[in-house]
C-alpha cells in the first residue's frame, strides 16, 4: 500500500467575518510525513477538518489523490479509490462501544469484511499500538495516552492511504509523547501512508516529520526540512521557535 | 465587542431574532425529521442499537411511569369525587377512563419520556457533537442520522405508545384502588368499572396511541436536533439539554391541540 498527494490551493476560511485561513497553499507529496507547526489558534486543525471534509472550502481547491476533495466525500464509499482517516485532539472514541468495537466501527458500518476478518483486524491494529488484548475495554478506563492510541489503531484497522493527525500528544507527558512520536514514524516505516501531522510541539515534529510546514497569520510561511526549519531566518518562524525554546 | 455589535437591538431587533431563532430550530428538526425518514428507507436499523435504546427508553421508565399515572389516577378521582358529591359519581369511572386514555396518558408520558429519555439524548449527543464523536463518525463514511438518531426516534415511537397503554391501565387502577378505599366516594368499584367500559370505546384508546406514536417522534427529534447542533462545550451541552426538554413540552402541548382537533373535526 501507499500514500495519495495532497494539494491545497489558495484555500481561505472565516469565522464570523475573522480570516483564519488566508490562502493557503501546500502541496503533500504521496507517502511524505509532514508536519504542520504553528501556535494556538492559528488554523491548523482548520486546516485538517478542511482536507477531510469536516468543514466546506469557502474558497480555494483542495485535491486528495488526484480528486477534488468534495468529489470524494460525495462517493459512496465502496467507490472510494482509497481510504482517509483521521486522529483527533482528544480521541474521539465512541465512549458506549468498547476498544475493539471502536476501532472495528468503520469495518463492520461498511459491512467490507467477514465477522472473523474483522477480528483479526482489529487484533493487528491494536498490536500496533501495543494495546493487545484490550478489546474489551471500554474508552473510560484508559489513560490519556491509551484512547490517542486506540484512536490511532482505529485509523490503521481502515489500512488508509492518508492519516491526519490532529495534535495527536496534547495533554500528554513527554514519555508519552515520545511513545505516540515513534508510533508514528513506525507507521510511515511500515505502511507508506501519507501523514499530516498538526501539532504545536515542535520537538516532536523536528523528530518524526520529513519536512515542517509554519502555519501564521492564516498562510504557510515556510516548509522546510527539519534541520533547516531550525536555521530559518523567517521572522514569524524564529518567533515560533523562540516561543517553543528552541530558537535566540 | 464583536458580540455586542452583531447583537440585535430594540424591542423590534430582538422579537425578530426570537422568531428566526424559533424558525430555525423548527426547520432544522423538521429536516431532521424527513433525513430520519430517509434513512430508514433506504437501511435497516441496527436491531442491537435499537433493543438498547428500546430499554433504555421503555424498560427503565416502567417504575416512574407506574407512579406517575396511579398517583393522577389517585387524584382525578379524589378531586372529581368532591366535586360531583352533590350531583353523581356514577361518572367517575368514565372521567377517569376518557381522561387517562385520550389526555392524560398520553400526554405525561409524552413529558415523561421528554424529560427523563430526551434530556439524556441531547446530553449525550451533545457530548459527542463537542467531543469530536460525530466528527469522527463523519470522518468514517458513518451517517451521524443513521447511527445515532434512527435507533432513538424508533424507539420512542414504539415505546410511547406501550407506555401509554401502561399508564391508562395503572391510572384506572389508581382511580379504582380511591373508589374502594375512600369513604367519601359512594359508588362501587364495580360500578366505576362497569361505566367506564361503557364509556370508553377503542376509539378513544387509539387517539392515545396515535398521540404516543406523534409524542415519541417529538420526544426524540427535538433532543437529537438539539444534541446535533450543540456547540461551546459542557455549558453548551447544559443549554441543549435544557432547550430540548423545553422545547419538547411545547411542541407536545401544540401537537396535542392539533391531535385533538383533528379529532373531533373527523368525528
Amino acid at each position: 500500500m501507499s500514500g495519495v498527494a495532497v494539494e491545497l490551493a489558495g484555500v481561505h476560511k472565516q469565522y464570523g467575518g475573522q480570516l483564519v485561513l488566508d490562502g493557503v497553499d501546500l502541496t503533500v507529496p504521496a507517502g511524505e510525513l509532514l508536519a504542520v507547526v504553528g501556535q494556538s489558534g492559528q488554523g491548523k486543525s482548520v486546516l485538517l477538518r478542511q482536507i477531510v471534509g469536516l468543514e466546506r472550502v469557502e474558497a480555494g481547491t483542495i485535491t486528495v489523490g488526484g480528486l477534488p476533495v468534495q468529489r470524494y466525500l460525495a462517493m459512496p464509499p465502496e467507490e472510494k479509490p482509497f481510504r482517509i482517516a483521521m486522529v483527533f485532539q482528544n480521541a474521539a472514541l465512541l465512549a458506549s462501544l468498547t476498544v475493539g468495537e471502536n476501532v472495528a466501527l468503520r469495518l463492520e458500518e461498511h459491512a467490507v469484511a467477514s465477522r472473523e476478518t474483522i477480528r483479526a483486524t482489529v487484533a493487528r491494529a491494536l498490536e500496533q499500538v501495543e494495546l493487545a488484548g484490550s478489546e474489551d475495554k471500554m474508552p473510560g478506563e484508559l489513560s490519556g495516552g491509551m484512547r490517542k492510541r486506540v484512536a490511532i489503531a482505529r485509523a490503521l484497522a481502515v489500512d488508509p492511504e492518508l492519516i491526519l493527525y490532529d495534535e495527536p500528544t496534547a495533554d500528554l507527558d513527554p514519555l508519552l509523547t515520545e511513545q505516540i512520536g515513534a508510533l508514528i514514524a513506525r507507521i510511515r516505516a511500515t505502511r507508506g501512508s501519507t501523514q499530516i501531522v498538526v501539532t504545536h510541539n515542535l520537538a516532536l515534529a523536528r523528530a518524526i516529520a520529513d519536512r515542517i510546514a509554519v502555519l501564521a497569520s492564516g498562510r504557510i510561511v515556510e516548509l522546510l526540512t527539519p534541520d533547516a526549519l531550525m536555521a530559518s531566518r523567517h521572522p514569524l518562524t524564529r518567533e515560533f521557535l523562540r516561543a517553543s525554546g528552541m530558537g535566540m | 465587542m464583536a458580540a455586542d455589535a452583531a447583537a440585535p437591538r430594540g424591542v423590534t431587533g430582538r422579537t425578530g431574532a426570537a422568531i428566526l431563532g424559533v424558525l430555525q430550530v423548527l426547520g432544522e428538526a423538521a429536516l431532521l425529521f424527513v433525513a430520519t425518514l430517509r434513512a430508514i428507507r433506504f437501511a435497516a436499523p441496527d436491531r442491537r442499537r435499537l433493543v438498547v435504546q428500546l430499554v433504555r427508553l421503555g424498560n427503565d421508565t416502567l417504575g416512574i411511569a407506574a407512579i406517575l399515572s396511579l398517583f393522577v389516577g389517585m387524584v382525578l378521582v379524589v378531586q372529581a369525587a368532591d366535586q360531583l358529591r352533590e350531583v353523581s359519581q356514577s361518572v367517575l369511572g368514565p372521567l377517569v377512563g376518557l381522561s387517562m386514555t385520550k389526555e392524560m396518558g398520553p400526554v405525561m408520558m409524552g413529558f415523561l419520556l421528554s424529560g427523563r429519555a430526551g434530556s439524556a439524548m441531547a446530553a449525550e449527543l451533545g457530548s459527542m457533537a463537542v467531543y469530536d464523536e460525530i466528527s469522527a463518525l463523519r470522518t468514517m463514511d458513518i451517517d451521524p442520522v443513521r447511527f445515532l438518531v434512527v435507533p432513538r426516534f424508533l424507539a420512542a415511537s414504539l415505546a410511547l405508545p406501550i407506555l401509554v397503554l401502561y399508564a391508562d391501565f395503572v391510572g384506572i387502577a389508581g382511580g379504582a384502588l380511591i373508589v374502594g378505599a375512600d369513604p367519601a366516594v359512594s359508588i362501587s368499584v364495580e360500578e366505576y368499572v362497569t361505566r367506564m367500559l361503557e364509556w370508553v370505546h377503542l376509539g378513544d384508546i387509539l387517539v392515545g396511541l396515535v398521540k404516543g406514536v406523534a409524542f415519541g417522534m417529538v420526544a426524540s427529534i427535538v433532543p437529537c436536533t438539539f444534541g446535533l447542533r450543540t456547540r461551546g462545550g459542557a455549558e453548551g451541552i447544559a443549554t441543549a439539554t435544557t432547550a430540548a426538554v423545553v422545547w419538547s413540552f411545547v411542541l407536545i402541548l401544540v401537537l396535542d391541540f392539533i391531535i385533538v382537533r383533528l379529532s373531533f373535526g373527523l368525528a
